[in-house]
């Protein structure tokens, strides 16, 4: 006699294979720029690893921007924004979840002027942050799809996370009770807790359809250890439907058993594993190399302008094949110099 | 650590003078900011002046501090001014290192005794806004791990440069939640883990919250404030602030203070408004993009470091 279990729905073996075949295989090694075109498509959503200046993949966005990919959304807690910024200049992104953008707080230069601009002239689109400011409407072109900001703190974007890793609906928090936050963000909930009858703060699960994270040591199969700060990396890379690590270092295999205990990301989490040096400059890597600030601030300068900012892409993202290259324009020995500032602070043991 | 109190008695009015000359804004916020912690806390730690007051806090001070950085260092030395609280120097000989949502469990478990943030606008009652300031010049920002510290450490002590433009009767909007309406038990009602700010540093004196009405009054101020200046930052407010009946008279930054706040912030990130007046400016007009320009930038933070690790060890 057959039984039918309304809901019940078979699995779907050939999809969900589909979906892990990349994270079955042996040797998950790749270049970034396949990296990027096997897995981010456009209308996609992705975060990266790391927090504000520190272990942030910042050749990815340079990479998404070579390859024109449209219509991205980006999640984010606090970010260094060189990267964001760079691609809200090109127009691709469609929304960015965030907790912080830093408008003003690098010595009375702009952190992030292609935000402004867009806020201000929208160009290349108008943007609406956060239900408080948009550009101004004569500035609004009806075939422009306006850039979407929506707030929220570091916690709660890290929740988004967790709860996505953890394959629930949601994560309750304790965080901005009576602000304008909840207001604003109609994705967040306030619920009245079933337990004790008091107010509690929901957020919903996020699971972004690739995460890139910079690892300083990787293996070939796609372990990823993390020196240092570990920032809500290893809850991104279980939320995320595809997980591409960006090496310091590749290493064989046996090198991760040595130290199992610092492999926050294991195998079956990671698609591919790209071997990238310095993936991180401007930003810097702990025990690897710190923070160009001097590229940092220059850059900024630049891009205050949108005429500078399209000359600073020409030339350090589209005149450059890949991030070796650019690595090549900004000279070794200046990136051998941070190397040797971070080690005296922190260093990887071999 | 107690507060260092004076009186106006002991110093002559040249003195005065040449004091209120002497100190820059973001040095009398630093050290005024350091002496509001207890040995043995937990101190949470922002960037910036809100970082260096709690390092100041740890280097001179309060030497069993622990200090907490949100990226998820806990228990460092602090051995430069944190650009971001993921930087290297946290993360430089520290007792522990975690993620992030750990670090804001931790706090929302209580472990967080007291925390430094800054703000851009404040009412009446410790309400803050860090996000959108609207008007004629637009600004953003966000909470970052504002509107969560601000939810659930201990206390919070927001240090700020005076600006009477930050003191509003209604924030633009509401990041951080401060009293609330002010009522006694606002934030009781409204479920928060922590006790909300208990003061403001800045550099025309120090304002706490009133236990009962949680009302902000002029609690301290600096030698040279006189009744004329006390008048003035009470016109900056656009409600009627009170003054404490014994108002307190802070001592200077002492040398220690200044000392560790120089070695500190060496990059003079913090003491100099104007990136272009910095020492990284200077190396960027002069078009020094080479390598020679990166060992004079680097070497300046190298040598401070290294002389904080000779003090620490």
């Amino acid at each position: 006699m057959k039984t039918i279990v309304k809901g019940l729905k078979t699995t779907n073996y050939e999809e969900r294979s589909k979906d892990t075949d990349h994270k079955k295989k042996l040797n998950k090694v790749m270049t970034e720029k396949e990296a990027v075109e096997t897995f981010l498509h456009d209308g996609d959503s992705f975060c990266i690893g790391g927090f504000v200046m520190w272990r942030q993949s910042e050749s990815v966005f340079r990479e998404i921007a070579r390859q024109g990919k449209k219509n991205l959304s980006i999640i984010d807690e606090s970010g260094t924004w060189e990267g964001i910024d760079l691609l809200v200049e090109l127009g691709m992104l469609d929304r960015i979840d965030t907790a912080y953008a830093i408008t003003r707080q690098v010595g009375g230069i702009s952190g992030t002027p292609a935000l402004e601009r867009g806020l201000k002239e929208g160009l290349p689109r108008p943007v609406e942050a956060g239900g408080v400011l948009a550009t101004p409407r004569d500035k609004v072109r009806s075939d422009v799809p306006p850039l979407k900001i929506v707030d929220w703190t570091n916690f709660q974007v890290s929740l988004r996370f967790v709860a996505g890793a953890f394959n629930v609906p949601f994560m309750p928090c304790r965080s901005s009770f009576g602000t304008d936050i909840p207001k604003y963000n109609k994705d967040i909930r306030e619920i009245t807790d079933p337990y004790e009858n008091k107010p509690l703060i929901l957020v919903p699960a996020y699971k972004p359809d690739v995460a890139f994270i910079s690892v300083q040591r990787a293996d070939r199969r796609g372990n990823g250890q993390i020196w240092g700060f570990k920032g809500t990396d290893y809850w991104k890379a279980r939320a995320a439907k595809h997980v591409i690590l960006l090496a310091e270092e590749l290493v064989p295999v046996e090198k991760i058993y040595e130290n199992p205990g610092l492999t926050v990301i294991p195998a079956y989490c990671t698609d591919a594993v790209v071997h990238l040096p310095f993936n991180c400059h401007p930003t810097g890597c702990f025990g690897c190399y710190t923070v160009d600030g001097i590229n940092f601030i220059a850059l900024l300068l630049q891009r205050q302008s949108r005429d500078g900012a399209l000359k600073w892409l020409d030339e350090w993202v589209f005149g450059c094949k890949n991030h070796l290259e650019y690595c090549d324009k900004l000279g070794w020995e200046k990136l051998d110099r941070l190397a040797k500032s971070e080690h005296k602070l922190n260093r990887i043991p071999d | 650590m107690g507060h260092l109190y004076t009186t106006r008695e002991q110093y002559a009015p040249e003195q005065l003078e040449e004091m209120k000359r002497k100190y820059t804004p973001p040095e009398l916020v630093c050290c005024a900011g350091s002496r509001e912690t207890i040995d043995r806390e937990v101190v949470f730690v922002g960037i910036g002046v809100s970082d260096l007051a709690g390092a100041l806090a740890k280097l001179v001070h309060t030497p069993n501090v622990i200090l907490v950085a949100e990226a998820g260092y806990i228990g460092f030395p602090s051995l430069a001014v944190l650009i971001s609280p993921a930087d290297n120097s946290a993360g430089a000989m520290a007792m522990c290192h975690q993620s992030l949502p750990e670090m804001f469990i931790d706090q929302q478990s209580g472990f967080v005794d007291v925390a430094y943030l800054g703000f851009a606008q404040m009412d009446k009652y410790g309400n803050v806004n860090v996000s959108y300031i609207t008007g004629p010049q637009v600004k953003m920002n966000g909470s970052g791990g504002g509107g969560d510290t601000a939810s659930s450490a201990g206390r919070v002590v927001y240090t700020v440069e005076f600006n009477p433009r930050q003191w509003v009767k209604k924030v633009d909007y509401m990041t951080e939640p401060g009293f609330f309406d002010g009522s006694y038990d606002a934030r009781k009602k409204a479920n928060l883990v922590g006790g909300g700010p208990c003061a403001v540093i800045t550099n025309r004196g120090v304002f706490r919250f009133a236990p009962e009405t949680h009302e902000l009054y002029l609690a301290e101020v600096f030698p040279w404030q006189d009744e004329k200046d006390i008048e003035e930052v009470r016109k900056s407010f656009p409600w009627d602030l009170k003054v404490a009946e014994e108002l307190k008279i802070m001592e200077p930054p002492t040398e220690r203070e200044l000392w560790a706040l120089k070695l500190m912030d060496s990059t003079s990130q913090y003491i100099v408004a104007n990136v272009m007046d910095r020492p990284i400016g200077k190396i960027i007009l002069a078009g020094k993009f080479d390598l020679e320009g990166y060992d004079e930038f680097l070497g300046l933070t190298e040598k401070a470091i290294s002389e904080i690790l000779e003090f620490v060890s």
